[in-house]
């Protein structure tokens, strides 16, 4: 049986009970009630009844005597009290014989008794005035006798039917009797019964309140419970679906609405396939849903689709099957799973070296280039110490400075000499850092390296070629020029003007020629900065008077001339002085270049923000519009005619633009044609802490 | 010793075109006595019977290279003594203080003017003798 059929049966059984017991109670006061009006009444008769037995029993009968004596005047005497009696005991119980107690057969006794008496009474009266007769007239005493013993007869009659009366009264007293006592018993039992009810109601009563709290109780528990599971799945981070048996959606908690971007009331009854976007696989296989864990591309109510997580369970609800959805949004789990793909193919696949120790020192992972790198593999290396790779080559003190910035910084990064499986030393550059947890502490260390034996060969075969290449131009032009200036300087003999415009016009070319090669080859260093820097506290005044001083001449062979505009004393920056003075040289002759016949080239040093800032002024022609994007590009100049009146190599300003750049400082210039145009520099303001360690240094 | 002048020069230059115009610059020009050599081989032969006062050196030369002729030709009792100057095209950043640290005055780089060349050699050895005789003194 179910429980719920059950549990119905259960509740009209207890109806039908209370029922039966309120019929019974009524019933039980009715009979109460009945008893207590029928005792009364029967009290009364019996009260009547019983006052007769008394008098009836110890009324003073006609004995013998009377009879034998024929003493008449005695029997009229019994016979009126007998008919007294009667009357009187009929005229007492008169008003009961319409009394509910069944009487009838008393009265009925009762009256013919006193109807039997009463004719008797009348024959014996009747005998008697025929006996007076017979004595008058003197009958014989045999007649006499005969009457007198009729009359004898009668009376005795008589005295029966009194009799009968009595036991008729007698009868009826104690059948009252028992009547009355079984009213009481009856009464008691009913009373007994009602007692037993109340008890029975009280007990109940007890029972229902105990039972009405307990209830009252469980309901709550009930209630509290429900509401508390009602806010857990409204509140839980999945997404919860319920389902039924038809694949419509029952119920949808609060996440699931944010997952789906639709309101509970809008997909409830609706198909749970809905939320499925239709190019999934699912769709054609729905089976698929209803079992464990599953991914699924989800749809949601504006049409977007996401990653789902799908974990089901059928459960049993009030009889009902339903299927229960655990919903899930996965697309930054995804995310971060392709994420870690790639994390993990890049670290498998990267040409450099990836070692991971924990926070001893001791490797935990390495990746195929390690391999590759050092000879070890993974399974030869995990759980040792990257001692193991040391070559002998760098000092104790390196390893304990590189230990003291990575616990310092949690980070070292530099060139090392380190040791392959083979023995062979080969150069690497080396990356470590220190991995930190959320709390701060060192986890792990991760080395990145990757092996510049080749970026080394081919640097040297670079510097050689670069050597070469100065050689092997510079030897040919040494002995050109070389020429043309003896021949310049009549060393063999005297020249024809001509052969010495001819000359002049060789040695310019061989010259500019010799510019060309040094200043390709010095931004070819520059550039790939393996041309050293020598830093140092250079004082801008000092170096601008030096620049002016060494470009006098030159600017005299222009009709310029050079000033220094007022001096700033404590101007200072942190280069390298030649580098500096390269830069300043190129500033000046180009301004020179471009200045026209007695102009002024003007050098002025000032504080610009953190940095100090050497302008070079002329009034010059300026920058035309078309070139000011170009200014400092290689092999740059506004006007070819440049080329032949300044004999420039076009790289001046790409090299100084070079060397700023490797100073950390920034190079620009502003031109206004004819009025001004100015090339300024900007190198960072040297503190004097800086200074005092480069001193030291 | 101030008033001595300079007057032989041993040069070693691989290339005949340089080591004619630097032989011709210095004869004509300095009036120098000149012994002129294509290779440190040679220069050794010569080295003795010459007696330099002064060694011009070639840096980048096949076979032996300037450093290496400069410190075979010092282990010759006629030169042992001899100040040296470099003559190179090849001037790589730190080149100039290496050499300074083989033991030369100083390192003249191609190209040079012929014209000035005699007297910037003489320039040069005159700056070592007179800081010599500064030292001795």
């Amino acid at each position: 049986m179910k429980k719920q059929e059950r549990h119905n049966l259960e509740y009209l059984a207890a109806w039908l009970l209370i029922l039966a017991f309120f019929a019974w109670t009524v019933n039980l006061l009715l009979n109460v009630q009945s008893d207590w009006a029928q005792s009364n009444e029967v009290t009364r008769i019996d009260q009547d009844v019983h006052a007769l037995v008394n008098p009836w029993r110890n009324l003073n009968r006609p004995g013998n005597d009377v009879l034998e004596n024929y003493a008449v005047e005695s029997q009229a005497v019994a016979l009126e009290r007998y008919l007294a009696e009667y009357a009187a005991a009929r005229a007492s119980l008169e008003p009961h014989r319409t009394a509910t107690v069944p009487m009838t057969d008393f009265f009925a006794g009762m009256d013919e008794a006193a109807a039997t008496a009463e004719a008797l009474a009348s024959r014996v009266l009747q005998l008697a005035a025929d006996r007076e007769n017979l004595r008058r007239s003197g009958a014989t005493p045999n007649s006499i006798r005969l009457v007198e013993t009729e009359a004898a007869t009668t009376m005795a009659r008589m005295d029966q039917t009194f009799q009968n009366g009595l036991d008729l009264i007698v009868g009826m007293d104690e059948r009252l009797d028992g009547r009355l006592l079984a009213l009481v018993a009856s009464r008691r039992a009913s009373i007994g019964s009602l007692y037993l009810i109340l008890l029975v109601a009280l007990l109940s009563s007890v029972a229902s309140l105990v039972l009405l709290r307990r209830t009252a109780k469980q309901g709550a528990a009930l209630r509290s419970g429900a509401e508390r599971i009602n806010a857990i799945v409204n509140n839980v981070v999945d997404g919860i679906i319920t389902v039924d048996d038809a694949g419509t959606v029952e119920s949808f908690n609060r996440t699931a609405e944010e997952i789906f971007g639709y309101d509970a009331a809008g997909i409830v009854g609706r198909p749970f396939i809905e939320l499925i976007d239709p190019e999934s696989s699912a769709q054609n296989d729905e089976t698929a849903l209803g079992h464990g864990e599953s991914e699924h591309l989800a749809r949601r109510q504006d049409g977007s689709t996401f990653p789902m997580e799908l974990a089901a369970t059928r459960v049993r609800v009030d009889g009902r099957a339903l299927l229960v959805y655990i919903v899930r949004d996965i697309a930054e789990r995804k995310q971060a799973e392709e994420r870690l793909q790639l994390a993990a193919k890049v670290f498998e696949s990267t040409t450099e070296g990836i070692m991971i120790t924990d926070s001893d020192g001791d490797i935990q992972s390495t990746n195929p280039a390690f391999t590759a790198i050092t000879g070890y593999t993974a399974d030869e290396v995990i759980g040792r110490n990257p001692r193991i790779l040391q070559s002998g080559v760098q000092s104790a003190e390196f390893y304990e400075s590189m230990w003291q910035s990575i616990t310092g910084t949690g980070h070292w990064q530099g060139e090392i000499q380190n040791r392959r499986k083979n023995g062979e030393i080969y150069p690497q550059w080396l990356n470590i850092n220190a991995i930190k947890n959320a709390r701060g502490q060192i986890t792990s260390y991760v080395g990145v390296t990757f092996d510049i034996s080749e970026l080394k060969a081919s640097e040297r075969l670079k510097d050689e070629f670069i050597a070469t290449v100065s050689h092997e131009l510079r030897t040919p032009l040494t002995s050109i020029h070389g020429s043309l200036r003896l021949l310049e300087g009549g060393v063999a003999g005297e020249l024809s003007d001509d052969a010495a415009k001819l000359i002049k016009i060789a040695q310019d070319n061989s010259q500019r020629l010799v510019r060309l090669i040094d200043d390709i080859l010095s931004i070819a260093k520059i550039e790939s900065e393996r041309m050293q820097f020598h830093l140092q506290p250079v004082v801008i005044d000092d170096l601008v008077a030096r620049a002016i001083e060494a470009n006098h001449d030159f600017a005299t062979q222009y009709g310029v001339s050079l000033q220094a505009e007022s001096g700033v004393p404590e101007a200072r920056v942190l280069a390298d002085r030649d580098r500096l003075m390269q830069v300043l040289t190129n500033l000046l002759s180009n301004a020179v270049k471009h200045s026209p016949r007695d102009g002024v080239v003007r050098v002025g040093v000032r504080r610009h923000d953190e940095f100090w800032r050497v302008d070079v002024v002329d009034n010059g022609l300026g920058v035309p519009e078309s070139f000011r994007d170009n200014v400092f590009s290689k092999f740059a100049q506004a006007d070819g005619s440049d080329r032949r009146k300044g004999g420039g190599t076009g790289l001046g300003l790409s090299i100084c633009k070079a060397i700023i750049d490797r100073l950390g400082g920034r190079i620009g210039f502003d031109s206004e044609a004819g009025v001004r145009t100015s090339f300024h520099f900007d190198l960072p303001v040297m503190q004097r802490q800086a200074i005092a360690d480069v001193v030291s240094a | 010793m101030t008033d001595a002048t300079l007057s032989r020069i041993l040069y070693v230059e691989d290339d005949a075109d340089i080591r004619e115009v630097v032989r011709m610059s210095l004869q004509t020009l300095g009036k120098f006595e000149v012994a002129a050599c294509d290779s440190c081989a040679a220069a050794l032969e010569l080295v003795d019977e010459f007696n330099p006062e002064l060694l011009l050196l070639d840096v980048m030369m096949p076979d032996v290279d300037g450093p290496t002729t400069l410190r075979k030709l010092r282990e010759r009792a006629s030169a042992v003594g001899a100040p040296a100057i470099f003559i190179t095209a090849k001037v790589q950043a730190g080149d100039m203080a290496r050499y300074r640290n083989m033991g030369v005055l100083d390192v003249i780089v191609k190209p040079f003017d012929p014209m000035l060349l005699s007297s910037r050699v003489e320039q040069i050895w005159r700056g070592n003798r007179s800081k010599s005789n500064d030292d001795v003194g």
